[in-house]
C-alpha cells in the first residue's frame, strides 16, 4: 500500500504539531504564529476541501495513508497531532 | 396508505421462486433469467402505463409482478442470505427493469437505497433483520434531504436525541421516493445540535412501531415518473432503541451515507442504460419503417449518423459503468472518484442522447397517444421515456454536487498523478469482462482516491499497448491514434487541473469545467481499458457482437464521441472523418440488427424475453 518514497519519523509529538501549523499557515496565507492548535480547524477555515489535501500531505511527508475522517475525529492541531504520531510511532500517545 | 397497509404488506412475504437465479453468474445471465420470467412487453402494457401515469396512480401491478419474482432478494448480499453476490449482475436486473419501464425501476429499486447503508455499516444482527424485511419485499425508503437544505445534508434539521433510555426522532424529511409505501425508512437525523460531521446518526424506522409518530407527506406532483411515491414525512417523537436501530457507530451517519452514496451513485447508471434502451430501440424500429421522400428514412445520412452517434454515446456509457460497477469488487479505494464521474456522465450523456432521438423522431416523440386508435401501437412512448428519465441527474447526488466533489479531489489527484505507481491489478480485473470478480467488501470503500485514478495515470500505457497492435493489425491505426489524442488531452488536463488554486474560496465555473472534462476523460480511459483487456475473451467466446470488437470498432466510435466534449469545437481531421463514416455505419447496422432481433443494444448478447 505504502509507496512514499520519503518518509519521516517524528521522535515527538511537537515536531508533528510544528508541522501540521505549517500547512494550515502555508494553505491559509497567514503567519505561522497566528495558527492556534486547540481551535477547531474548521474555525481555522480548513472546510472539508483543506482536509483532503492535508490527507495528502499526511501520506507525502509521512508515509501514513489517512482518511479525512481523523479529522472529524480529531477536530484540532493539536489532537490531529497527538493521533498522527500514535500512529506513526505504534500507538502509545 | 397508513400504517395498517403497511403492516399488511410486511404479513405477505413475496413468493419468491428464485431457484434458478440462484445459479445466475454474469450480469447477462442475470437480465435474461429476469426477462424470462416477465415474459415479453405486452403493448396492452405501455397503453396501461401511460393511463396510469396520466391518472399519476402508482404502478402496483408492475411493482406486484417485480415482487412475484422476487427481484428484492438480489438487493440483499449474499453474506446476509440474499442474492446479491456480483453488484454488476443486479444492476444489469434493474437495466432490464428500466429497459420496460423507468418509473417502474425507480419505484421498486429505491428498496436498494433504502437498505444500502446497513450493508455498509450496520451490525450482523441488524442487517439480518432488514434482509429478513427487504426479502420479504417490504419497501425500504432512504431519508436524507430536507425541505430548506436539498443536498446540503450536514444543514438537515432533523433531530435525534436522547430521551430517557430511548432516542427520540422529531423533524420533517421530504422529496423522498417511497416515503408513504415504505415499511422501512432509514433516516438521517442530526444527533449533536452542533451538527458537523460527526454530529449526524443514521436511524432505521420502522413503521410497524412508529405507528402515528411516523406521518407522510401528501404526494408531489412531478413532470416525470408521475405515478412514483414521491413525497416525505413527518416524525412527530419517533422513539427507537438507541444501539439496536442506529446504523454503525455513533456520528458516523454523514460517512455512512458518503459510502453508500459511491455505491448508489454508481448503480444509478443503469436507469440510464435501461432508458437508453428503451428509446433506442423506439428510434431504431421508427428509423427503418419510416419512409421519406420516397426512401427509408435510415438512408438520410445524417439520419443514420445521428443514429450511429447516439449508440456510440450509449455504449461509452455502457463501458463507463460497466467498468465502474466492477471496480465496487476490485478497486474499491478509487470509487471515490470514479462513483461521481459515472453519476454526473451517463446520466447527463443519456438526456442529450435521447434529446437528439426525439428530433430524430420528430412528431411521434410529441405524441402522447400510446393507446393506438390513430395512430400506430407503440407510438407516444418515447415522451414517456424522456420525462421520466429527468429525475436521474437530479437525484442520489445532482450534476452540481457530482462535479463538486470532484472539483474538491482536484489536489489530490495531480499530486497523486505526479507521482509513479504500478499497474494497478484491481483495474485490470475490473477491465477483463470474464474475469470472475472477488466478493464485494464494503469496509474497502474510501472516501477519497488516496492514489488517484488508476484509468489515467495507465492511459498513457493503454495508447503504447493500441499503437503495437496497430503496427501488427493495421485496421486499428485509426482507434490507435484517438486513444493517443485522448492521452494527451488527459495529461494537459491533469496539468490544468493541477494549476488549480488548492483551495478556491468559492468554486469558480472554470472548475466545473474541468471537472465535467475530467469525468469525458475517465469514461474514454474506461472504454480504451475494457477493449484493451476483453476484446479477445469476447472474441473468443462470441459474447458480444463481432462487428462491434473487430478492429476496435465501437471503442473508436465511443473515443470519436469522448474528443467532442473534451475540447470544445474538436474537429477530426479528414483522414479520421473518412474512418469514422465507416465505424458509424458498422454501429448504425449493429443497431438496427440488435433491436431488430430482440436484444439489448449492447456490447454484449443479451436477449429480451422476446428473443428467450
Amino acid at each position: 500500500m505504502n509507496t512514499s518514497e520519503s518518509t519521516a519519523t517524528p521522535a515527538h509529538v511537537d515536531e508533528v504539531v510544528d508541522w501540521l501549523i505549517e500547512r494550515v499557515a502555508e494553505y491559509r496565507e497567514i503567519p505561522a504564529a497566528d495558527v492556534d492548535p486547540d481551535v477547531p480547524l474548521a474555525e481555522l477555515g480548513l472546510d472539508s476541501v483543506y482536509v483532503l489535501s492535508l490527507c495528502g500531505d499526511v501520506e507525502d511527508h509521512y508515509g501514513l495513508v489517512v482518511e479525512p475522517t481523523v479529522a472529524w475525529d480529531h477536530p484540532t492541531v493539536d489532537a490531529l497531532a497527538k493521533h498522527l504520531h500514535a500512529e506513526l510511532t505504534g500507538g502509545a500517545s | 396508505m397508513n400504517p395498517a397497509d403497511t403492516a399488511d404488506t410486511v404479513a405477505t412475504p413475496a413468493d419468491t421462486v428464485a431457484t434458478p437465479a440462484d445459479t445466475v453468474a454474469t450480469p447477462a445471465a442475470a437480465a435474461e433469467e429476469l426477462e424470462r420470467r416477465l415474459g415479453p412487453a405486452d403493448p396492452a402494457d405501455a397503453r396501461a402505463r401511460d393511463l396510469a401515469d396520466e391518472r399519476e396512480e402508482f404502478p402496483r401491478a408492475d411493482v406486484d409482478a417485480l415482487d412475484g419474482i422476487g427481484l428484492a432478494r438480489h438487493y440483499v448480499p449474499v453474506e446476509h442470505g440474499g442474492l446479491l453476490r456480483d453488484f454488476p449482475a443486479t444492476a444489469a436486473m434493474i437495466r432490464a427493469v428500466a429497459g420496460r419501464d423507468l418509473t417502474m425501476a425507480i419505484a421498486h429499486g429505491k428498496t436498494f437505497l433504502g437498505a444500502v447503508s446497513v450493508w455498509v455499516a450496520g451490525g450482523v444482527e441488524q442487517a439480518a433483520r432488514v434482509a429478513e424485511l427487504v426479502s420479504a419485499g417490504v419497501p425500504v425508503s432512504w431519508g436524507l434531504t430536507e425541505r430548506g437544505h436539498g443536498s446540503d445534508l450536514v444543514a438537515g434539521e432533523v433531530t435525534a436525541y436522547p430521551d430517557g433510555d430511548r432516542v427520540r426522532l422529531d423533524g420533517e424529511k421530504w422529496l423522498i421516493n417511497n416515503a408513504t409505501r415504505g415499511g422501512l425508512v432509514t433516516v438521517l437525523a442530526r444527533s449533536d445540535p452542533a451538527g458537523g460531521p460527526r454530529g449526524f446518526d443514521l436511524y432505521l424506522v420502522d413503521r410497524r412501531t412508529a405507528g402515528d409518530a411516523y406521518r407522510p407527506l401528501p404526494k408531489v406532483r412531478t413532470l416525470g415518473i408521475r405515478g412514483a411515491d414521491i413525497s416525505g414525512f413527518t416524525l412527530d417523537g419517533v422513539l427507537l432503541d438507541p444501539e439496536a436501530d442506529r446504523v454503525g457507530a455513533p456520528g458516523s451517519g454523514l460517512e455512512t451515507v458518503m459510502r453508500s452514496l459511491q455505491l448508489t451513485r454508481t448503480l444509478c447508471a443503469t436507469l440510464s442504460l435501461g432508458a437508453a434502451d428503451h428509446g433506442l430501440a423506439e428510434a431504431a424500429h421508427f428509423a427503418t419503417g419510416r419512409r421519406l421522400y420516397g426512401r427509408p428514412l435510415l438512408d438520410l445520412p445524417a439520419a443514420s449518423r445521428t443514429l450511429g452517434e447516439c449508440y456510440a454515446d450509449h455504449l461509452l456509457h455502457e463501458a463507463f459503468a460497466t467498468l465502474a460497477t466492477r471496480a465496487i469488487h476490485t478497486l474499491p479505494g478509487e470509487l471515490g472518484v470514479l462513483a461521481p464521474a459515472v453519476k454526473y456522465l451517463v446520466p447527463v450523456g443519456t438526456e442529450s442522447l435521447l434529446a437528439r432521438l426525439r428530433r430524430l423522431l420528430g412528431a411521434r416523440a410529441w405524441l402522447r397517444d400510446v393507446r393506438g386508435t390513430e395512430v400506430r401501437a407503440g407510438v407516444g412512448v418515447f415522451q414517456k421515456i424522456e420525462r421520466d428519465h429527468r429525475i436521474v441527474s437530479l437525484f442520489d447526488g445532482n450534476t452540481v454536487v457530482n462535479l463538486n466533489s470532484l472539483v474538491s479531489q482536484f489536489p489530490l489527484l495531480s499530486r497523486a498523478h505526479r507521482r509513479p505507481r504500478l499497474p494497478e491489478a484491481g483495474l485490470a480485473q475490473a477491465a477483463d469482462l470474464t474475469a470472475p470478480l472477488p466478493p464485494a467488501d464494503t469496509s474497502r470503500l474510501r472516501l477519497m482516491p488516496t492514489r488517484g485514478a488508476s484509468l489515467l495515470h495507465e492511459l498513457p500505457d493503454s495508447a503504447d499497448r493500441l499503437a503495437e497492435l496497430a503496427t501488427e493489425q493495421n485496421e486499428l491505426a485509426p482507434v490507435a491514434a484517438s486513444t493517443r489524442l485522448l492521452a494527451d488531452r488527459a495529461r494537459e488536463l491533469l496539468g490544468d487541473i493541477g494549476e488549480q488554486p488548492i483551495v478556491p474560496p468559492d468554486v469558480p465555473a472554470h472548475a466545473f469545467d474541468l471537472a465535467r472534462r475530467l469525468t469525458w476523460a475517465l469514461a474514454g480511459a474506461a472504454a480504451v481499458r475494457l477493449w484493451l483487456d476483453s476484446h479477445a475473451h469476447v472474441s473468443r467466446g462470441g459474447l458480444g457482437p463481432e462487428p462491434l470488437w473487430a478492429d476496435g470498432c465501437w471503442l473508436h466510435a465511443a473515443l470519436d464521441r469522448v474528443h467532442t466534449r473534451l475540447v470544445a469545437g474538436h474537429r477530426p481531421t479528414a483522414e479520421e472523418e473518412h474512418a469514422l463514416e465507416r465505424t458509424y455505419a458498422v454501429l448504425t447496422g449493429e443497431l438496427l440488427r440488435q433491436t431488430g432481433d430482440h436484444r439489448f443494444p449492447s456490447l454484449l448478447h443479451i436477449r429480451r424475453a422476446e428473443a428467450l
